[in-house]
Order: C-alpha cells, then sequence, then structure tokens
C-alpha cells in the first residue's frame, strides 16, 4: 500500500475532483453546444477512469498479500476481489439498460429540467470527493475528520436521493415524461430508479460503516468495511457518470 | 499405423452410408416453393458435414472401446501420450476454415431466399389470437391464402396482439410477425396444391390451433377465384344489414375471442348481448344498446365489461356503416 | 419430525408464506385506499401477489437465518469463522457454511426440479401420443410445458452449482470456498425462488414458454409474474455462486498449482463462473422490464407506447444462450476429467481443452441473436451473428478430437460413470452435429421454432448435462457417502436411458424437419405424425423407468452400499488421497502440487504431495 501523509492524500482528493468538475462543466457545455455523441462518450471515460484509479484505488486489486491464508491481509484482498467480481456482475445490469435505452429511444432524449439533471449530478459528484477524504482520513488513522466526512457524504447522498426522488420525478411527471405515457419515460424512470435503488442500498452501507466507526471498530491498520462502503459508493457514482450524459445529453430532444 | 489405415478405411465407409441414409429418408417435406431449393441445398451440405464429422469422431471412439478394452488380468497403464501440439493446431485450424466456408454458403443461400422478382404481388397479412387474415390487392379479404403458381408474392405481415410466425413447411421459410412493426415473407410457389400456413411462435392458449389453408393454384384458377371473391364481398357489403356485419365480423377476427353460443372465451360471448345489461369493470352498469355496441366495436377500452381484462381487444378501424353493419348482425344472435 | 420443524428449511417456508401473505394483505389495504380495486381474479390483485412474494423472499431470507452473521456484523457483533453443523441429515436441512453440505443441498434440490420438471414432461407427453385433446385442457398444457422448460433449466443450474460447489474446494486443496456464508447464500435463496416458480400452477399458470416473450407474457395470468419472480430471484443463486468459485479459484488454490496444473474441472467451473457472473444479470433485468411493464404500464416492449417486443429477445438472449454453455461445461469438464482415469492415460492436449472452455465461454457471449433469425431483427445482423455461431464449433471440435485421442490406445474400463463419460460423448456429438443447420440462417428459417430444435437441444443438454452429471454422481457418491453404488442397477440404469433417448431426440428431429411445431399442445392429424409421437412417448417412459432405478439406486446405496472407503477409482486427484467421507475440513494435512494432474501412465510420478508437517490445527480464528 502506498503511504502518503495525511496532507498529501487529502490534496490529491482535491485535484482530482477539480478535474472531475470540470470535465463534468465541459460535457455539459458540449451537449449545449454541439451534438457530439463520441466526445460525451470520450468525457465520461476519462471521468470513470479518474474515479476508478484515484477514488476506487482498482489497482489494490493487484496489491501483494502474502502467502498465509489465513492472514487478515489475505482476507482482505480477497474480499476485495470478491467485491470487484460484485460490481463487474451489476454494470451487466446497468449496460442493459443503457442499451435498452439507445434501442428504444435512439438519438433522442426525454425533455428533462437540464439544471436539476446537472444539480443531482454535483451532488453526488461532491460526495464522492467527501467519501475519499472520509476513507484516506480512516488510513492515516484520523477518526474525527472520517466521521465528520461520512457525515457529509450521507447528508449528500440524501440531497441526491431527495433529489431525484422528490423533485426530479414530479417534475419530469408535470412536463409529460411519466412511467406509462411512453417508452422514453418508461426507460428515464427505470434507469433513474434502478440507481437510486444502488444509491439507497449505499446509503444504509454508509450509515452503518459510520455507526461502527462511532463505536470505535476500524483502525487505520483495519478497516475494510470502509473501504468496501467507499468502493461501492464511487461505483454508484461511476453508474451516474454514464446514466446523467445518455438521459440528460446525449442527442436531440425528442 | 494399422489401426490408423482400419479406422480410415471404416471412417471412408461410414461417411457415405450416413450421408446417404439421411438422403434417402426424404427427411424434407416436398418443395412448393422457389425458396425451399437452396434452403434444401445448404441442408443437403450440413447432412454432409454432419455424416463425415460424425464418423471421424465416432469411429475412433467405438473402435478404441473394442480394440484397447483392458484384458482381464492386466493392470498397466496406458500410454503416456500428453499431445502433440501440431496436430492440436491442425485440429483447430482446419474447423476454422471449414467453418468460414459454410458461413460463405449460409449467407449465399440466404441471399437466394431473398431475390426480389419486380412483378412481385403484394398481399397484406394480418395475425391475431389465433387466426391469420389475408387482404387481398382486389380489395377483399379472406382466411384462406391463394396464390397462383410461378409468380413472386410478398406477404406484408402485421400482427395486432402478440408476437405469431408464418410458416408453411413445404415453402420452408419462417418469419416472425411482431406487432408494432411490418415483417415481410417473400415466396415464390412452384407446385400446385394445398398446404397450410402454421403459426410457430407460442401465441397464447389456443397456439396450436392457428393455422389456416394455404392454396397454390394456376394463374387462371387463381384469377378466377379472386373474381369470385371480389364480387361476393362487395355483393355481400353492398347489401348491408346483418348479413354484410356477419361477414365483416369474420373478416375481422372477431369469432377468435367471442362466441356466439354462450360460452367464453377471451371476450364475452355475444348471445343474448344485444339489449341487455352489462356489468363493467369499473362498477357500473351499462344496457348493451346501439351507442354502446358501436363505442365498444371502435374503442374497447372505454367500456370494459366486469371479469375481462382491458387492453387485449385491438381498435378497429371500420366506417360508420360497417359499424352498423356488425350491430344488426349482433342483434339478430338471441 | 419436531427436528425437520426446528430447521431453516421449515422455518424459512413457514416464513416465507406468512411474508408472501402479510405483503400481499399490505398492498391490498393501500390499494383500497388509493381507491383502486383492491382484489383481482385469485382473490389478491396482481399487485399485491408480487409485491407479497417478494415479501416473502426477504421474509424467508429472515425465517431461515441464512443471514444471521450477516447482520451481527452490521451490529458490529464478532461471529465465529466456523459454525459446528448438527450430526445426521439435519444439517442438509440446517444452515450449513460447509460447502460440502451445500454442494450436496444443492444436488438434492436439482434432483428434486429435475424429477418435477420430468414429471411434468411425462404428462404432457402422454397427451402428445394422439391427436386432439384427451385429458389437458390448452391452458394446463401450455403451463406444463413452460414449467418443464424453466423448471429443468433451474435444476440443471442447481445440479451445476452442487457439483462445483462440492467438487471446486476439494480439488483445488481449499478448506471451504472463499465467502461460505454468501455460498450458504447463494444456495439458500434458490428454495424461495423455486416456491416462486411453482406457485405460479396455482395462479392461473403461464403459457408463453420459459423464454417469457412479451408483449405475450405482458398480458398472461398472474401465473406469468410468479414465473418471472421465481427466476429473478433463483437467478441470484447462480451469480453469486459465480461470484465465490471465480474468488476461490484465484485465491485458494494449493501451493503450486499454477493454472495448467489445475484440474481440468475447475477451468470448466471458471468459465462457467464467468457467464453466470456477468450474464445472468440480463435475463434478471429483462424479466424485471416485463414485470414492470405489466404493474405500472411501462411501455418498454409495447409498441403502442414506443416500445420494441424485439428488445426483450436481445436483452433475454444475451443470458439464456451463455446459459446453455453453463449447463454444458461443467458437464465436458466431468467428460475430461474422469476419462484419463478410466483410460490410464492423460488428458490428451491438456492446454488446449482448457483453453477450449474459455474459448466456449467467450465466444458464447456474442452469438445471442442466432435465436432471433426469424424474429424482425435488423437483417444485416443475420450473417455475423451465423459466423460468430459456427465459431463455437472449433473449440467444441477440440474437445470431441481430445477426447478421442484420449480414449486411443488407452486400457479402457467401463464401470458405470465411464459408461455414463461414453454415452455423454455419443449425445453430445448428436446434439453437437445437429447445431450448424440451425447457425445457417437459409435452414434455420426452417428448422427455428420446430421439434428440430427441441431434438437438437435435448441432446445437447443431455449429452453435456445429464449424462456427465449422473457419471459425476456414481464416481463421486463414495466420496460423499463411504459406500458405492450398486455397479448392476447402474448399468441397467445407463443401458435403459441411452437408447430410449437416442430414439426420442431423433424422431423430435425427424417429426419436426417435417413440420411440427415446437410448444402445441395439439397437431394436425394430417402431417401424419402420429405414430412417431406413440414412440416418443414410450421411450418418454422408459427414461422415467430408468431415473426411478437411478434414484432407488442412490437411496438404498446411502446406508446399504459396498463399503468403499479408499482410492477406489485409483485416481490422481487430490480428493481421492484421503480416505472417504471427506473429513469435515477436506484435507488434515494441506498438500503441493509437484507434477501434472494427469500423468498416467508415467512412472513415479506424482500429482500432489502432502506436506509432512500437519498444519497448525483450529488455532486461526
Amino acid at each position: 500500500m502506498k503511504h502518503l501523509d495525511m496532507s498529501g492524500a487529502v490534496r490529491q482528493g482535491a485535484s482530482i475532483f477539480v478535474f472531475l468538475a470540470v470535465l463534468t462543466g465541459l460535457e455539459f457545455f458540449i451537449a449545449v453546444s454541439m451534438d457530439a455523441i463520441i466526445l460525451l462518450g470520450a468525457v465520461a471515460l476519462m471521468k470513470v477512469g479518474l474515479v476508478m484509479y484515484y477514488y476506487m484505488h482498482v489497482y489494490k486489486l493487484n496489491a501483494e498479500s502474502g502467502e498465509d491464508r489465513h492472514s487478515p491481509e489475505y482476507k482482505t484482498a480477497t474480499d476485495r476481489l470478491g467485491l470487484w467480481l460484485f460490481l463487474l456482475s451489476d454494470s451487466f445490469v446497468f449496460g442493459g439498460l443503457a442499451v435498452a435505452r439507445f434501442n428504444l429511444l435512439g438519438l433522442t432524449r426525454p425533455h428533462l429540467n437540464q439544471l436539476l439533471g446537472l444539480g443531482v449530478t454535483s451532488v453526488l459528484l461532491l460526495s464522492s470527493f467527501f467519501m475519499n477524504r472520509a476513507e484516506s482520513s480512516m488510513a492515516h488513522g484520523d477518526r474525527r475528520g472520517f466521521m465528520t466526512g461520512m457525515l457529509v457524504t450521507l447528508a449528500l447522498g440524501l440531497t441526491f436521493v431527495a433529489g431525484v426522488l422528490g423533485i426530479e420525478w414530479p417534475t419530469a411527471i408535470a412536463e409529460g415524461v411519466s412511467p406509462s405515457t411512453g417508452a422514453a419515460g418508461a426507460i428515464f424512470f427505470m434507469m433513474t430508479g434502478m440507481h437510486a435503488f444502488h444509491v439507497v442500498t449505499g446509503l444504509i452501507f454508509l450509515a452503518i460503516v459510520w455507526r461502527n466507526g462511532m463505536r470505535g471498530l476500524y483502525s487505520a491498520e483495519r478497516h475494510w468495511a470502509v473501504e468496501a462502503a467507499a468502493v461501492y459508493w464511487h461505483f454508484v457514482d461511476v453508474v451516474w457518470i454514464f446514466f446523467y450524459p445518455a438521459l440528460y445529453l446525449v442527442g436531440r430532444l425528442a | 499405423m494399422r489401426h490408423f489405415v482400419i479406422v480410415g478405411i471404416l471412417i471412408a465407409i461410414l461417411t457415405p452410408l450416413i450421408y446417404l441414409g439421411i438422403a434417402a429418408n426424404n427427411v424434407m417435406p416436398i418443395q412448393a416453393s422457389v425458396q425451399a431449393l437452396p434452403v434444401d441445398w445448404m441442408w443437403d451440405m450440413d447432412a454432409a458435414a454432419i455424416a463425415f464429422l460424425f464418423s471421424i469422431i465416432m469411429v475412433p471412439l467405438l473402435y478404441s472401446l473394442v480394440v484397447f478394452r483392458r484384458r482381464k488380468g492386466d493392470t498397466a497403464d496406458g500410454e503416456h501420450m500428453e499431445g502433440n501440439t501440431r496436430l492440436e493446431v491442425t485440429w483447430t485450424v482446419l474447423p476454422l476454415l471449414v467453418v468460414t466456408v459454410f458461413a460463405y454458403l449460409g449467407a449465399y443461400t440466404l441471399g437466394e431466399t431473398r431475390i426480389q422478382a419486380p412483378d412481385a404481388m403484394q398481399i397484406a397479412v394480418t395475425a391475431q389470437q389465433w387466426d391469420w387474415r389475408f387482404d387481398y390487392p382486389e380489395g377483399f379479404s379472406s382466411n384462406e391464402l391463394h396464390l397462383p403458381v410461378n409468380r413472386q408474392v410478398v406477404l406484408r405481415m402485421q400482427s395486432l396482439d402478440v408476437i405469431h410466425s408464418f410458416w408453411v413447411p413445404e415453402f420452408r421459410i419462417k418469419q416472425d410477425v411482431v406487432p408494432g412493426r411490418t415483417t415481410e415473407y417473400r415466396i415464390t410457389p412452384i407446385r400446385v396444391g394445398s398446404y397450410k400456413v402454421r403459426c410457430a411462435e407460442m401465441c397464447g392458449t389456443s397456439h396450436s390451433y392457428m393455422e389456416r389453408p394455404v392454396v397454390v393454384s394456376s394463374e387462371a384458377e387463381y384469377e378466377a377465384w379472386v373474381r369470385e371473391q371480389a364480387a361476393a364481398a362487395a355483393a355481400l357489403l353492398a347489401q348491408g344489414g346483418p348479413e354484410s356485419g356477419k361477414a365483416l365480423v369474420a373478416q375481422n377476427g372477431c369469432l377468435a375471442c367471442h362466441s356466439t353460443d354462450g360460452s367464453a372465451l377471451t371476450g364475452p360471448t355475444w348471445r343474448g348481448l344485444f339489449g341487455s345489461t352489462v356489468d363493467l369493470a369499473d362498477g357500473s352498469r351499462v344496457t348493451a344498446d346501439e351507442a354502446y355496441l358501436a363505442e365498444s366495436v371502435l374503442d374497447p377500452g372505454a367500456k370494459v365489461v366486469a371479469g375481462f381484462a382491458p387492453g387485449i381487444m385491438p381498435k378497429f378501424s371500420l366506417t360508420d356503416a360497417e359499424v352498423k353493419d356488425i350491430v344488426a348482425y349482433l342483434e339478430t344472435i338471441k | 419430525m419436531r427436528k425437520f420443524t426446528k430447521s431453516a428449511l421449515f422455518r424459512g417456508l413457514v416464513w416465507q408464506l406468512g411474508g408472501w401473505f402479510v405483503g400481499a394483505l399490505i398492498l391490498t389495504g393501500i390499494r383500497a385506499v388509493m381507491g383502486l380495486p383492491p382484489f383481482g381474479l385469485f382473490f389478491f390483485s396482481e399487485p399485491a401477489w408480487v409485491f407479497g412474494g417478494f415479501i416473502g423472499v426477504l421474509s424467508f431470507i429472515a425465517g431461515s437465518g441464512i443471514a444471521n452473521d450477516w447482520f451481527k456484523w452490521a451490529k458490529g457483533e464478532p461471529t465465529p469463522e466456523h459454525h459446528a453443523d448438527p450430526p445426521g441429515w439435519e444439517k442438509y436441512f440446517s444452515v450449513s457454511l460447509d460447502h460440502k453440505v451445500i454442494g450436496i443441498q444443492y444436488t438434492v434440490t436439482s434432483l428434486f426440479l429435475l424429477v418435477v420438471g420430468g414429471s411434468f414432461a411425462l404428462v404432457f407427453r402422454t397427451e402428445l401420443a394422439e391427436p386432439g385433446m384427451q385429458f389437458l385442457s390448452l391452458q394446463w398444457y401450455n403451463t406444463l410445458m413452460s414449467l418443464h422448460g424453466i423448471g429443468m433449466i433451474i435444476g440443471i443450474l442447481l445440479g451445476v452449482a452442487g457439483v462445483m460447489n462440492y467438487l471446486v474446494p476439494m480439488l483445488i486443496g481449499a478448506q471451504d470456498m472463499a465467502f461460505p456464508r454468501m455460498n450458504a447464500f447463494s444456495f439458500w435463496i434458490a428454495v424461495p425462488g423455486v416456491v416462486l416458480l411453482l406457485s405460479s400452477l396455482a395462479l392461473g399458470g403461464f403459457d408463453t414458454g420459459w423464454t417469457g416473450y412479451p408483449p405475450l407474457s405482458a398480458r398472461g395470468p398472474v401465473g406469468t409474474q410468479m414465473f418471472f419472480l421465481g427466476v429473478f430471484t433463483a437467478g441470484w443463486s447462480s451469480i453469486l455462486g459465480g461470484l465465490n468459485l471465480i474468488a476461490t479459484t484465484l485465491r485458494l488454490r494449493a501451493k503450486g498449482m499454477t493454472a495448467f496444473r489445475m484440474p481440468i474441472l475447475v477451468w470448466a467451473a471458471m468459465a462457467t463462473s464467468i457467464i453466470t457472473l456477468t450474464a445472468t444479470q440480463l435475463i434478471g433485468l429483462s424479466f424485471q422490464l416485463v414485470m414492470f411493464q405489466r404493474l405500472l404500464g411501462m411501455g418498454f416492449f409495447d409498441p403502442a407506447k414506443g416500445g420494441n417486443p424485439v428488445l426483450f429477445q436481445h436483452l433475454f438472449w444475451f443470458y439464456s444462450h451463455p446459459a446453455v454453455y453453463v449447463f454444458v461445461l461443467p458437464g465436458l469438464g466431468v467428460i475430461s476429467e474422469l476419462l484419463p482415469v478410466f483410460v490410464r492415460k492423460p488428458l490428451y492436449g491438456y492446454r488446449w481443452v482448457a483453453m477450449s472452455s474459455i474459448g466456449i465461454a467467450l465466444v458464447g457471449f456474442l452469438v445471442w441473436a442466432h435465436h432471433m433469425f426469424a424474429s424482425g431483427m435488423n437483417s444485416y445482423l443475420q450473417v455475423p451473428f451465423m459466423y460468430s455461431t459456427l465459431l463455437v464449433a472449433v473449440p467444441t471440435g477440440v474437445k470431441f478430437f481430445s477426447w478421442v485421442a484420449t480414449v486411443w490406445k488407452g486400457k479402457i474400463e467401463m464401470p458405470t460413470p465411464m459408461l455414463f463419460v461414453l454415452g455423454g460423448i455419443v449425445v453430445f456429438l448428436l446434439g453437437g452435429l445437429s447445431g450448424p443447420p440451425n447457425a445457417t440462417v437459409a435452414t434455420d428459417l426452417h428448422l427455428t421454432d420446430t421439434y428440430f430444435i427441441v431434438g437438437h437441444f435435448h441432446d445437447t443438454i443431455f449429452g453435456g448435462y445429464v449424462f456427465p452429471f449422473f457419471a459425476a454422481i456414481y464416481y463421486w457418491f463414495p466420496k460423499a457417502t463411504g459406500r458405492r453404488m450398486n455397479e448392476r442397477l447402474g448399468k441397467l440404469h445407463f443401458w435403459l436411458m441411452t437408447p430410449s433417448f437416442l430414439i426420442l431426440t431423433l424422431t423430435m428431429m425427424r417429426i419436426g424437419l417435417l413440420g411440427m411445431r415446437r410448444r402445441i399442445a395439439d397437431y394436425d392429424p394430417a402431417l401424419g405424425l402420429s405414430a412417431y409421437h406413440v414412440v416418443m412417448t414410450i421411450c418418454g417412459f422408459l427414461i422415467a423407468l430408468s431415473v426411478a432405478i437411478f434414484l432407488f439406486n442412490l437411496i438404498r446405496s446411502i446406508r446399504q452400499g459396498e463399503r468403499a472407503e479408499g482410492n477406489i477409482w485409483n485416481s490422481r486427484s487430490p480428493e481421492w488421497q484421503v480416505p472417504s467421507p471427506m473429513p469435515v475440513h477436506n484435507f488434515d494435512r494441506e498438500f503441493e502440487v509437484v507434477g501434472e494432474p494427469y500423468d498416467y501412465g508415467l512412472k513415479d510420478s506424482q500429482y500432489t504431495r502432502f506436506i509432512t508437517e500437519p498444519r497448525e490445527g483450529e488455532s486461526h480464528q
């Protein structure tokens, strides 16, 4: 494992966040100024690359875990593999939904509130930043930083769910995009619904970890549950990195 | 070496035997269309490949079982052969080439079945649970598909409800009929006779009975049939009233779901319907008068009868006069 | 009896039914408050049945206690590494973390489902013996036919999981799977799924066939929803089981067991797990979409709302074609595993056979649309999918040629397991060879949706799964029980089943070519196929009889079989180097791999060597 001192980790997390925010802005700018699906895809891939490497630490899959099958390091490495396999599996659900979206709607998109879309996207992105902060705090033994980071992440996650389910859904229905009117509404509600379901499970996971963290169950050396919650949370963000342009930005208005 | 020679000879004998066995067995129905020829030719190539591959694997396998069987009292192990890369590469690359050839043949024969004739005649096919209807260019429709021999026909097929599949085994080709789109079925009959179109995609309760006659006749006989049908249809519709309504009901396939003898099918029965009081799904009641019946034909979802599922019956586009005739016919079913 | 009512199985089922009822009641109440009609054709409304069914699954999890350790983890409480199993038969009804117990639980559940599905087939096979409807209604015929299909498929998936669960940790020298709790969960989650699936019988059935194509499946009775929900639930068993197997194989192999020194069955399990881990999600998704279309009017596949019925078929077959390889790859692995033992020769071209499993699995992801040549999909897709489909023949051919070369010049013995291995090869060959006519598009336009296809896939699945599955049971039964199954009954089973089955499927292919459509309850006597149907029905009953003999043999041998505690097959494989039945934590001493797995006939070679010092007991937590 790489050992940064705490301020280094914070600086790295922050600069990655700035990159992601700039790319999201770029994405939005591309969408309003031209009809360039490939460009949008490229930006989304860049964002996912950054998140997977710097926030989800995908390279840890390759980390050395020793020979002893019964050591905690070895078990954590196995758990990590299991988690990533699960995410791989889960990504087929979202991939299938994305395929369905392009099959049904082609290069058109439903009438949605752009400001809301950008808003919830920013909230989720910001939550990933705080999640990363919480995790690296724990890795450096800073429990207070960890608890604060977790709380902010939880709050932002709740905001996202409230934004999508509480504001975006009624707004969409008011604009005529409802689950039962047509394929566009159906696929919009299915994609956001499936994603929101994952966000909610992620929130439950975060809440459990937060509670156990408060009781002092994690240490700088042993905090697999924190890492798992973080990786899962970032995965939910990765899905949204694809779903946001697929629903809001790609193609012409129907 | 001796073993290889024997096996080689056996393969050389068995391959043609199996091939001829398949060929001599009349495995395919008669060829009644131009499109059946490439299909059967392709089948023949497949059969040859099957015969060869079957022999090349089964002969050495069975030969080993007989010749290399462990003798009583023999406790030794077999010869230590781990493999041979050259051999493995051979039996990877050769099949790869064969497969490529077959893919080419498959694409080629597929193309053959798709050749379009410029003078192809068009017939519209409507499939619904569990019936076929054919609309002829002369403006009448029938539940029988009549085709002139030696002339290409394009069936433009639509489904009113679920997925069906148009298959006449003697024509070989099969094409699904998918709701929401029009699929094409291109065929050139070459043999006078009576066949049947059979629905080949599971389409619900009476799927097995979704069959209708297909008659291939000479051009002259076909023309005569068309004239007769067109005249009869025109006469019936011009006449108006219940008889005309009965014809419309048959044409539109209503009887697949509505009985006239009181039994409940997918939809309510028509016996004694006119003038009766009907319980609706929303709890209200309505008298089955002309207005209600006309509405139910044109917009079935408006008033759904209690105990029946909404959304099953399609909206029919009929003229007012036609609807009037149908209602007049319903009046007669006591 | 008392013990049974305390078991996880009983408690789970009671909780499931209770949860189902309560869930349905809750939704009925909500509907009443919202002013929607609260009741439907089967007492509860359709959404109430579905919601209740879902709550029932959750209740099963809570009632059976399969997730208790996870709840403790969430609460921050410690749990022991192992739970001691109750002695005797009870452990098979309780939540055990031992992969061997779970493997047997899977296998028995699989046999149960296969017998149920097979009985359905016998019922409608009898109905088909004569044209006209004799004793079944059309709806019942369609329901039994559909349930036969999906019941067999889930039965086979559970059987595959059973074989792999039981064997893979043993073959790689692991104490257990990487995630024992998830392993237990994977098995148990299938149980409520099966209950849901079978409940469709009481809720109007479903007449869509196992493929459940909308729009037909979007309008059938409530039973259709139970079918979807049941498959969705049982699907998690496959997904998590696959995940576990991959992690186990990658992380827990014995010292020295490099990739190309793994037993070949482990390669097959790996290839299978890649498919179940990923593709299964798409059948789950496609079924969910239809469920939501029915419940909320979401028009994914409804053309009137701009939906596309063909999209369902793409999503569905993206799993359901590779699923066939899930059924057959482990079986082909069993064939490759057992052949060298009974011919006393190395597996010919081990690396090629190993890679061919992976090859089949990967190519299998690219062939799904060959099920849709007549579906009205874009016609430019037909030729590429034809080519990818034909490509599957290449790795499959490698397997066949390697088997033949393995048998060639061996010292062949033919006890019951070997008979089933050979039967499997022959039947699978027929299944494989009847494949290319379905791949070359022009011929497929005639063959698709006929009995030719029915014959083709019964051959592939019997050859690739059923025969090897029987071989595996005859072969590893002594490992699990310390007794062997009766040889004479085993041979009777084989010689009764194989010819009947060959006649059955070849007749299927023949009448399919002549015009017998798939999935029909009744057929036109004018086709002249009645005599064939009588023959097929008789064959069906003979197969059932042979399976009854097998079950009798199996049950009898558990207590009365001849004792067999040593290496009775004289195998090099690690699990036979320790006495049977297998000890609780598999190997008392760890072993390391020092040679090739199948070096039969090579003097003084060894596959595994026990590391002499005994393991440090249970000192680890």
